[in-house]
């Protein structure tokens, strides 16, 4: 699959996302010796509804600005793209992001969820396997901006880390 | 008594078209069109959103319909017919007392 700059922003977008709620899911649920079924259960129903929002949200949103774009096209050329070629690559590029955006929000929470899946799961395994995960999603952000690797995976990782301790912090004040 | 259209061999356009496609999308679906043997594109003006460009069409029998059509498809507006040379083979324009 050949992607473009403009399908990355939606691949680290959804997959940042479903990445630390999913993690975040997990964090919260699991309270002392709970069952494999409830986190998995709870860490999935969250992972669905949001890569559903995520690319609906996208839809919606790319939907209005494409064709924004479009209209200011057509005021230049003074007539309309209705069922040209132009307005055929509008409305592919909107279901593509679309589907970025919730197919890469979902593969994303499936890194926490999958050491549940896979055997008796721990928030700490979900941890390490979402931090990993961040630092190849930060690896392709800077393949894909040009820039440093490392610091792109440093902040990439620093953010996940600062999502884990803020849920662990709201999970002690219970 | 069956009158034959005159065969159209090299038509040269004035466009107006959109960023995306770029000319060289244009080119090639221009170079396809039925008995066209060679287009040439050139770009003269550019803005924020549209770019101007001077297409000439080369072949043994050209649709202007067909022509029109490809550009419309990619977004593109005709803003005028140049030049055209039209018959059984292509006439040069003369230079006149006009032009020197």
């Amino acid at each position: 699959m050949n992607f473009n700059i403009e399908e990355g922003r939606y691949i680290i977008l959804g997959s940042v996302d479903g990445l630390l709620a999913t993690l975040g899911i997990i964090i919260g649920v699991s309270i002392g010796n709970v069952k494999n079924s409830i986190v998995v259960g709870a860490a999935l129903g969250g992972a669905i509804a949001l890569a559903m929002t995520n690319s609906l949200g996208a839809y919606l949103a790319e939907s209005a600005v494409e064709y924004g774009k479009l209209t200011a096209t057509e005021k230049s050329l003074l007539r309309k793209l209705e069922n040209t070629y132009v307005e055929s690559l509008t409305r592919k590029k909107i279901m593509r992001d679309s589907a970025a955006h919730g197919v890469s929000s979902f593969i994303g929470s499936l890194v926490p969820i999958s050491p549940y899946l896979l055997s008796t799961g721990s928030p700490i395994m979900s941890i390490v396997l979402s931090l990993v995960a961040l630092a190849l999603l930060g690896f392709y952000s800077g393949f894909i901006s040009k820039r440093n690797y490392i610091v792109s995976i440093i902040k990439m990782v620093g953010l996940g880390m600062i999502v884990v301790i803020m849920v662990n912090v709201l999970k002690l004040g219970r | 008594m069956i009158r034959n259209m005159s065969q159209i061999k090299r038509l040269v356009l004035d466009v107006l078209k959109p960023h995306e496609p770029t000319i060289i999308q244009l080119a090639n679906d221009l170079g396809d069109v039925d008995n066209v043997d060679g287009v040439n594109l050139s770009l003269y003006e550019v803005d924020q959103q549209t770019e101007n460009v001077k297409i000439t069409i080369e072949g043994s029998d050209i649709s202007y319909d067909m022509v029109e059509r490809v550009i419309e498809n990619l977004g593109g507006v005709v803003h005028s017919v140049d030049e055209i040379a039209a018959g059984k083979k292509i006439v040069e324009e003369e230079e006149t007392l006009h032009d020197r």
